[in-house]
């Protein structure tokens, strides 16, 4: 547990006890230092944690322990650790190409103005899919929609081994293709090896598969 | 023992707030979608009903021997 959510314990802790104290003993609002109390206790201390703890969770929702938290995802997260570079998840996992904390995130938000709020949501549906609908089989699980370049392209355009890449260059318009979404990186036949959570009884995982 | 009306409107204010912030405590235990959806639908609405009581309790409040301000 991080010194952050230490302090953040303490203080959800004394603004709660506070409340109680306000909500037992009432009559101090008869006096002047009773009624700032009632204010501080019952209003800007409240705010405050409210704040605080909503922060704190929109953060955590972006961890991959989160997102691996349900039993549907385990076979998404072993797919990480896979001992095979044309995996494209499993290879920007293995060389820290995207922070390990937010691997899902990282890769699974949209770009965009609203993106974050978008993927809240999404996950929200999740949890409600998995506690109250019929949750899909691990393989059978698909993206919305089909994966966008624009979110690849958050950390690889511009970049040199990206630009440079001999791939890259297999025709002379790729990179401008790629650039204006004609040419999809992921369903062009190109990096099209994703999680395939269906052939893992088949694939041998990296030293720190768990 | 709180008697007069707004002394029973706070009461009940903080115990909702308390009891809100008491289930953000023990989600900030717990890293968990559950943990997520048990601040958000139960946390929050307890300590934002909370706060908006206290409001109306401050707001609706009338001081015992005032009256009506007029002309004259």
């Amino acid at each position: 547990m991080s010194r952050v959510v230490i302090v953040e314990i303490a203080f959800v802790a004394a603004a709660a006890l506070l409340a109680f104290l306000v909500a037992f003993r009432a009559e101090l609002t008869r006096v002047r230092g009773g009624k700032v109390l009632a204010f501080v206790a019952l209003f800007i201390l409240p705010l405050l944690a409210v704040w605080g703890g909503f922060s704190e969770h929109m953060e955590r929702a972006q961890s991959t322990r989160f997102c691996l938290s349900c039993h549907v995802m385990e076979d998404y997260g072993r797919s990480l650790y896979i001992d095979d570079p044309s995996y494209v998840p499993a290879r920007h996992f293995q060389n820290n190409f995207v922070p390990r904390d937010r691997a899902c995130y990282t890769c699974h938000t949209d770009y965009t103005m609203f993106g974050g709020v978008k993927s809240k949501m999404r996950g929200v549906r999740h949890i409600w899919v998995y506690y109250l609908g019929k949750v899909p089989k691990p393989e059978d699980i698909k993206l919305y929609h089909p994966y966008n370049n624009r979110e690849c392209f958050h950390c690889h355009l511009g970049a040199r081994r990206y630009e440079e890449a001999s791939e890259h260059h297999k025709q002379p318009d790729m990179l401008a293709k790629a650039a204006s979404g004609e040419l999809s990186c992921m369903s062009s036949n190109c990096h099209d090896i994703v999680h395939d959570v269906g052939t893992l009884k088949d694939a041998t995982f990296w030293k720190e598969s768990r | 023992m709180p008697t007069t009306l707004i002394e029973r409107r706070i009461s009940w204010a903080g115990v909702l707030i308390a009891g809100g912030l008491v289930i953000q405590l023990l989600t900030l235990l717990w890293t968990h979608p559950l943990a997520f959806v048990a601040f958000l639908l139960l946390g929050c609405p307890l300590v934002v009903f909370g706060i908006l009581l206290f409001l109306y309790a401050l707001v609706s409040h009338e001081p015992s021997g005032s009256s009506p301000a007029g002309p004259g």
